[in-house]
């Protein structure tokens, strides 16, 4: 089954990199879309479904952490798993991205295999419960 | 926080970047600036940025734009003939923060940081903080990464 996603960060280094690490991860990515802020990731998602977000946290307009709020509170997009994928290692930070609604956090730098792994985790939790 | 401890943090956190997600090894790495035999006059990316917390203070990365070019390269998965000005830029910037983020949390684990984005700009490694500074360089055959670290405040 593919797999279409949503990637949201604001520097197209970092998307670029993702991107390629999820075709070259094995896994059969379908729709890769891009965003480089909550504001943009939203609109997209008004029209387009996906079935995993990756989203940056630290991005200028909307930052990761108001998505997320968004996602969480929206009676559809609540559904998509979302995977923060973020250079704060804080645990405090990444707790409150977990309490948010996110279903696994990435910490960069990573390597393919961990992406891959926690995006299938995220995907695999939904599976299980929804 | 003692010098030795911002050197070791810096080492390990240089080196967990470039082979993770540019697939580039350090060859060579000590502290200060760039050694001056290293100095061949080539351009440079330069990029900045400031951290909020406990402590606060600022970052740098500076690349010169040949190995920039290969850093990019690896990044992107592209040739390095393909890799643009503007995404080399865009490299290092984001190099710069993973940097900054792994140094900082290999630091203070439980502190809590405010980053701003990197910013493209101009200086000279080492020079201009306003507070302690602790600069360390790295030979990636290509060239010489320089990274330093200045700190507003002492935990």
């Amino acid at each position: 089954m593919e797999l279409h996603v949503l990637i949201v960060d604001d520097s197209p280094a970092m998307r670029s990199f993702i991107r390629r690490v999820l075709e070259l991860s094995g896994l059969e990515v379908g729709r890769c879309l891009e965003a480089s802020n909550g504001e943009e990731a939203l609109r997209l998602l008004e029209d387009n479904w996906v079935d995993a977000v990756l989203t940056d946290i630290n991005m200028p307009r909307m930052d990761g952490e108001e998505l997320l709020r968004r996602m969480s509170a929206h009676a559809v997009l609540r559904l998509i798993p979302v995977l923060v994928v973020s250079t704060d290692r804080t645990e405090g930070r990444i707790q409150k991205m977990l309490t948010l609604g996110a279903r696994g956090y990435v910490t960069k730098p990573f390597a393919p295999e961990t992406l891959r792994g926690e995006l299938e985790h995220s995907l695999g939790v939904v599976h299980g419960t929804e | 926080m003692e010098p030795n401890e911002i050197q070791a943090a810096m080492a390990v956190a240089v080196e967990e970047v470039l082979e993770t997600m540019c697939f580039a090894s350090v060859l060579a790495s000590a502290e200060g600036a760039a050694p001056p035999e290293a100095d061949d006059g080539s351009p440079a990316i330069t990029t900045a940025l400031h951290f909020e917390g406990s402590p606060s203070g600022e970052f740098r990365l500076g690349v010169p734009v040949k190995l920039a070019r290969v850093v990019g390269a690896g990044f992107l998965g592209r040739e390095e003939t393909d890799v643009s000005d503007s995404q080399a830029e865009e490299v290092v910037c984001e190099l710069a923060n993973m940097i900054c983020g792994t140094v900082l949390s290999r630091l203070e684990s439980k502190a809590t940081f405010q980053i701003t984005h990197p910013e493209v700009t101009q200086f000279e490694p080492g020079a201009g903080f306003d507070g302690d500074s602790t600069c360390r360089w790295f030979d990636l055959g290509d060239g010489i990464l320089t990274v330093s670290l200045g700190l507003q405040q002492a935990v």
